[in-house]
């Protein structure tokens, strides 16, 4: 096992230092792609959305596979605009989302795409939790793959969740809990998501004291690190490898807190993000900041994950985690939580990333970003492009903006 | 009380004694939205944030949004709210899902909240009588417009396109009795005309088929014009398209049907039924809409536009694409691939409510006309 000490030796030319625990993320993640690929082979697998209430079909034996994720690694790995263009060759339009347009993209393409593309689904299941395309996204991937598309519907709140609401969700459970039996041959059992729900709870927990963490100055994480490390956060929930994972991060964020060690070697603007990150460029851009002192302790998207299932009601349960999730809801609790992370975690400033394929999360922001200096007293910066299609990526429109925010705080 | 979405509640808003009217994306108006809406906010919701910034829009006392339809329109309802803090926005927050009794039971609460709101905000409580008056004007208005896109579909020259599309919005700016009589009216000399090349019959009978959504081959008169044109999209404003065949010489007749929320889809909405709790009724009237307003459904919509394709003779297919829409522009290659299967010849059609590429699409729809041919065994 490498020491602390002897990371710091590896990594000293670096302006970041990098999380031992990457290497046990690495390995992780490797195993859960195989176990999806055995499941496809088995007929037991789901594609699923960020947002879906994932103890269920774990809870029922089936397995998933996160075509956003997926999205994540076409855009890290720079093939976006290929992969992308398939499916603008299929005739869906470039201002679509290119989280879709590089999923449709590699269904069409498997052997052309990452990995030779996601493990064929025999089920889709989407949740409207995040935004409305992913329906448009898995009714188009039904066409090409024959999986039947399930939409567990959240209608979107402002502010309290009327009781109605709560029992159409409810609804939307008992319906999934139906499909799941039918297409799947298997059955539920509450008991069996109660411990599902106990593990993913423990996963979330271990989870978000690791960012709490990042209240310390220096902060132990940057966004870069949040943004790979909330991998099993987001497609193992319910699972021990993702408890046995965020233990390790746990451990290692601390022992950065005691030492006083940052996740940059000289921190010295902390900012907020908000949004999902350019993948195509997420070392290079935060990394980049990172040289001139800039460190992210929060973001509004990792902190997306933080509801767990439990109480004598666990159906219930399900419906008040999954239907208050950060993007059902409306633009003043955005600016609430933008605020209260700002006030928490001692930060200077913002920047919001106006992802063009994300209109749930983006649209908006223009008036927050107003909201959000008057009631901080912080400035922000609005910068544009995409999160997967660096085509839509304008680094040098980016960087000038970038410079006229840090400029105020010299 | 205007409305942006085309499933408004148009009984329960009168039941309080407020007129709905539609406010709709119109052409010439100067984008004003850049300080609070990014370019990829749908070009349907930039355009009616620019006219009420621009102070161009119709008067209203309140705006009624949509939620849980698309990302644009739900967003934008939030920015409305911060950027003009004086106007008075509800929200309508509709089920996505095909979800059956507990879809009906959801929608009608969301109604009843609705009422509530607008009698808090108001003074207005809901009147049974009032909602009995606009349940019966909204049937009337169905009826005679059905009945009209039936009579197109047997013949299309019988009535011009921008003649039923006038007759439609006026009666969704100002639902009285005055604009459901001029629809009535228009409608009882259409069915004059048809009885006279005896073709009545054949309309009527593609009208109950349209509202039952399962059509049978068309009985079409020997002789019937060709190419015959359907086109299909979401919000697209039927008078836009009128602008574009009149600019490009095209004659109207060529258009047999659209299949748009502001035409097919809000006319073979079924009336609600008075005598039972209206919240219900509008909810079960809402939901049995013909592929809206939830967006679980794409196999059924599929089904319905081939349907439509092979029974009503139609030569060619346009599809429209909202710039920024997602639901058009999702659908849109799903669209074109059915109705291609089917033998039918597809354009796509991006547009914007600016009509700002006019000429060029003017020009684009002349060569799909010029190259389409009538479907063979026709």
């Amino acid at each position: 096992m490498t020491t602390l000490g002897q990371e710091e030796r590896h990594t000293e030319e670096k302006v970041y230092r990098q999380l031992r625990a990457n290497s046990l993320l690495q390995e992780i993640m490797l195993r859960y792609m195989m176990e999806g690929q055995a499941a496809s082979e088995q007929g037991k697998l789901a594609w699923v959305t960020s947002g879906f209430p994932v103890e269920i079909p774990v809870t029922m034996g089936v397995n998933v596979s996160y075509p956003e994720q997926y999205g994540a690694i076409i855009g890290s790995q720079k093939v976006g605009p290929e992969i992308c263009g398939f499916a603008e060759e299929l005739g869906y339009s470039q201002e679509l989302c290119s989280y879709a347009r590089s999923s449709i993209g590699s269904v069409r393409y498997p052997e052309k795409s990452p990995l030779d593309g996601l493990p064929k689904p025999q089920a889709l299941l989407a949740c409207n939790n995040i935004c409305g395309t992913v329906l448009r996204w898995y009714d188009a991937v039904s066409q090409m793959t024959g999986a039947p598309v399930f939409l567990f519907d959240t209608p979107p709140t402002e502010g309290d969740q009327p009781s109605h609401h709560r029992e159409y969700v409810r609804q939307s459970v008992l319906r999934l809990i139906d499909f799941l039996s039918r297409t799947f041959h298997t059955s539920f059992s509450e008991e069996r998501l109660r411990k599902v729900g106990e593990l993913s709870g423990e996963a979330i927990d271990l989870w978000t004291r690791s960012l709490k963490a990042c209240r310390n100055r220096p902060s132990p994480l940057n966004c870069a690190d949040r943004f790979l490390a909330m991998a099993p956060i987001v497609a193992l929930r319910g699972t021990e490898p993702a408890i046995e994972f965020y233990q390790a991060l746990l451990e290692e964020v601390q022992e950065r807190v005691s030492q006083g060690l940052g996740a940059i070697r000289d921190e010295r603007i902390r900012l907020l993000w908000d949004d999902i990150p350019p993948w195509f460029t997420i070392f290079r851009f935060f990394n980049g900041l990172a040289a001139r002192g800039v460190v992210f302790p929060a973001d509004t998207y990792t902190h997306a994950w933080s509801g767990s299932l439990a109480g004598a009601d666990l159906l219930d349960s399900v419906v008040s985690v999954y239907s208050n999730v950060y993007l059902n809801k409306g633009l003043e609790a955005k600016v609430d939580k933008m605020c209260e992370l700002i006030k928490e975690y001692s930060l200077d400033g913002f920047i919001m990333f106006s992802v063009r394929s994300c209109k749930r999360y983006s649209l908006g922001q223009l008036v927050s970003k107003e909201l959000v200096m008057e009631r901080t007293g912080v400035p922000g910066v609005v910068i544009e492009g995409d999160m997967v299609d660096s085509r839509l990526f304008n680094d040098a429109q980016i960087q000038t903006r970038l410079d006229a925010l840090l400029e105020m705080f010299l | 009380m205007g409305y942006v979405y085309p499933h408004a509640p148009l009984e329960i808003i009168m039941a309080h004694g407020l007129t709905p009217t539609l406010v709709r994306a119109r052409p010439g108006i100067a984008g004003a939205f850049e300080a609070s809406l990014q370019t990829f906010a749908c070009s349907y919701t930039r355009n009616l944030f620019s006219q009420r910034a621009n102070d161009q829009m119709p008067a209203s006392s309140a705006l009624l949004f949509p939620g849980n339809t698309c990302d644009s329109l739900l967003n934008v309802g939030d920015i409305w709210r911060v950027r003009f803090p004086d106007d008075i926005i509800f929200r309508l927050t509709y089920p996505a899902a095909n979800q059956g009794e507990a879809a009906v039971h959801y929608l009608a609460d969301e109604l009843r909240s609705l009422s509530q709101s607008i009698e808090a905000a108001f003074g207005r409580p809901f009147s049974e009588e009032e909602f009995r008056d606009a349940a019966g004007l909204t049937r009337q208005f169905r009826s005679a417009a059905q009945f009209l896109y039936a009579a197109r579909v047997v013949s299309p020259q019988v009535l011009r396109y921008s003649k039923l599309a006038a007759l439609i919005h006026t009666f969704l700016l100002s639902p009285d009795q005055k604009s459901a009589n001029e629809i009535t009216n228009a409608s009882t000399q259409v069915q004059r005309a048809l009885a006279r090349s005896r073709l009545l019959d054949s309309a009527k009978k593609i009208q109950e088929q349209l509202i039952k959504r399962h059509l049978t081959p068309a009985a079409l008169p020997h002789g019937a014009k060709s190419p015959r044109i359907a086109i299909a999209g979401g919000m697209i404003d039927p008078g836009a398209i009128v602008a574009l065949f009149n600019a490009a010489g095209i004659p109207e007749d060529a258009l047999v049907m659209d299949l748009f929320s502001f035409g097919f889809k809000t006319v073979f909405t079924p009336p609600c039924e008075v005598g039972r709790d209206p919240f219900d009724s509008v909810a079960r009237s809402i939901l049995a809409s013909p592929l809206e307003p939830t967006q679980e459904g794409l196999g059924v919509r599929l089904a319905f536009l081939k349907d439509v394709v092979t029974n009503l003779a139609v030569d060619g297919l346009i599809v429209c694409e909202q710039s920024f829409c997602d639901p058009d522009e999702f659908e849109a290659p799903s669209l074109e691939a059915e109705a291609s299967k089917s033998g039918v010849a597809v354009m796509r059609l991006p547009i914007d409510p600016e009509l700002s590429d006019r000429e060029r699409l003017g020009v684009r729809l002349q060569s799909f006309l010029e190259t389409i041919s009538p479907r063979s065994g026709r």
